[in-house]
């Protein structure tokens, strides 16, 4: 198992990005049922194209904090910024720039059919002030997308809870919106289906959305994920940039003491340290390889080994469930 | 607002309890029609059509027409809540206000929904006691069922409708409380058995005249009252509307779902 010797801290990571240009800002979120705290402290930047993968135990807060961040539930302190409007005080300019799922499975009128359900979608979203019509084209657009137009028109009630996922998905992309929040997004789907979802989200980051998605399937995630939150105990425990993890290289060495400090002093080194026989070194890019390797050479140092140093993110969660106090 | 408005009368005609409460109150009038013992417990030979619509508002306007009312519009809110369709309404664009405004809207038409369904019922079950004009009274004009002498047509559909329409009024606050109490529990049953006991309370609460204007079971047969008395009924029927409507929205705007 990879053993944690050091991770970014949340602060660190929530001050290199920038609020202004955010589609979604956390601010000291804190929320209590009667003496119950429920989540506390809760800060989040979340960047245009980030995907952002909210996990956690069960019980830990994550439904209730994306209830909170959509606006259906209120905290007892702290705000949420959808797109620079705050989603409490500004609702309806906060939602007109959101999509969510936060059922799973998603809910919809069982009697209605699956186009008659997202007509419904397209007439409330088109509610908000200035808001353009969604289009009869949008819809069919979005069942083609989830591979659900051929059933469009029977009632809910005989969807699978697939199907009724990936309609879900289709509501929630209809109005093509900035923002995208799903719960458990992949719920009861299939292995195809959770494909399809994986890549209909990173393709929709591609083109600058923000996704924020509560999941268990952490490995499944973490192909396309940028961030990960760690929601445990009420608190977020720790946010993981994925991006900064994949540049990360392992040197196995006869003294890795020795190649760290070497390796430290490279300007495109961002951060270095040692596990076991190896040591890590955090670069910029994955062309600064064999700039690094020419270091430890000239460091007389025997190399044995240079490899992508990859993280798994499920040891590291369990890691930091198993001890969510200690930052 | 308008297509909000027509979205909810949609889910509304789907569901059970509001083809429950047609079925309930399109055969009654037939059961009453043919009651051999309606005459000894009303008092009343029917003689004409135009007297069957007193007769099955008279026995479903104070229990049977409440409890259908309450159930259906506690369900507006209820069933949404437990279905998980209310949060994605909710996640959309829309203003709180405008989403319940228009719930609190269907919840106060229901009643006249389901009265127009009493109505034609009990003028079909009617027709075999003849359509033409007779002597006597429809039940809700001067000298009730005996009347005050020959009552035509016109003037008694007159007095049937204006009966039926206070009727509905009368029944708009009872389905705007069930719709307050779902606000509060968010669950159909629990709101509509509130409703239910505030009513069964407030009847009791008779035993106080002090306060006996001001309960909404006072004026539940308003649409037999005088005229002189109508006015007053109706502006506290209002109040009654405005404040419980007033409060719903109140709750709803900060209430987590």
């Amino acid at each position: 198992m990879q053993s944690v010797t050091s991770s970014r801290p949340q602060h660190t990571l929530i001050a290199s990005k920038d609020k202004s240009t955010a589609h979604i800002v956390v601010e000291n979120l804190s929320k209590k049922y009667g003496k119950n705290t429920i989540f506390e402290q809760i800060n989040m930047v979340i960047e245009p194209g980030e995907v952002y993968a909210l996990t956690g135990p069960n019980g830990a807060g994550k439904t209730t904090l994306i209830r909170c961040m959509t606006g259906l539930a209120f905290p007892d302190s702290g705000n949420v910024l959808i797109s620079g409007k705050n989603v409490y005080l500004q609702g309806t300019a906060a939602r007109a720039k959101l999509g969510a799922v936060v059922e799973a499975p998603a809910a919809f009128y069982r009697h209605l059919t699956g186009r008659q359900n997202l007509e419904a979608h397209a007439l409330m979203a088109s509610q908000a002030p200035n808001a353009t019509r969604v289009a009869p084209d949008r819809i069919r657009e979005v069942l083609s997308l989830l591979e659900i137009h051929r059933m469009s028109d029977r009632k809910v009630g005989e969807y699978s809870l697939g199907q009724r996922q990936r309609l879900g998905v289709a509501a929630a992309i209809l109005a093509d919106p900035d923002v995208l929040i799903l719960d458990e997004p992949t719920s009861g789907l299939d292995p195809l289906g959770i494909g399809l979802i994986h890549r209909i989200l990173s393709s929709m980051a591609a083109a600058g959305k923000s996704v924020i998605l509560s999941t268990h399937h952490l490995r499944e995630v973490a192909q396309y994920t940028d961030t990960v939150g760690i929601l445990s105990g009420g608190r977020l425990v720790d946010q993981i940039d994925l991006r900064e993890r994949q540049t990360a290289f392992k040197f196995r060495v006869d003294d890795p003491q020795r190649a760290a400090a070497a390796l430290q002093t490279l300007p495109f080194v961002r951060r270095v340290y040692t596990r076991a026989e190896y040591a890590i070194a955090h670069l910029d890019s994955e062309n600064d390889i064999s700039s690094a390797l020419s270091r430890l050479i000239e460091q007389n140092l025997r190399i044995y080994e240079v490899a992508p140093d990859l993280f798994d993110l499920y040891d590291y969660y369990r890691e930091r469930v198993e001890q969510p106090f200690a930052l | 607002m308008f297509g909000l408005i027509l979205l909810e009368f949609r889910k509304l005609l789907g569901y059970r309890s509001v083809r429950i409460a047609m079925t309930i109150l399109f055969v009654l009038p037939w059961i009453w029609s043919l009651a051999p013992a309606v005459q000894q417990i009303y008092k009343l030979v029917l003689i004409s059509m135009w007297q069957m619509p007193a007769l099955a508002l008279l026995t479903v306007m104070q229990f049977i027409l409440p409890l259908l009312v309450g159930m259906t519009a506690a369900e507006l809110l209820g069933a949404e809540v437990a279905a998980g369709t209310l949060s994605p309404m909710l996640l959309r664009p829309i203003e709180r206000y405008k989403v319940l405004g228009a719930k609190y809207l269907v919840a106060m038409l229901y009643p006249f929904i389901l009265l127009l369904v009493l109505m034609l019922s009990s003028l079909l079950a009617g027709a075999r006691f003849g359509l033409e004009e007779f002597i006597g009274g429809t039940g809700f004009g001067e000298g009730g069922f005996i009347g005050s002498g020959v009552l035509g047509i016109g003037q008694a559909l007159l007095e049937i409708f204006k009966a039926y329409f206070i009727a509905g009024i009368t029944l708009a606050p009872i389905a705007a409380l069930a719709l307050l109490f779902s606000v509060v529990y968010l669950n159909t049953a629990a709101a509509a058995l509130a409703t239910i006991a505030t009513l069964n309370i407030m009847r009791l609460l008779v035993v106080f005249p002090a306060i006996n204007d001001w309960l909404l079971t006072t004026y539940l047969e308003a649409y037999v009252a005088a005229p002189e008395n109508l006015l007053k009924a109706l502006v506290i029927l209002l109040l009654y509307a405005v404040g419980i409507v007033a409060t719903g929205l109140f709750i709803f705007e900060r209430k987590d779902l």
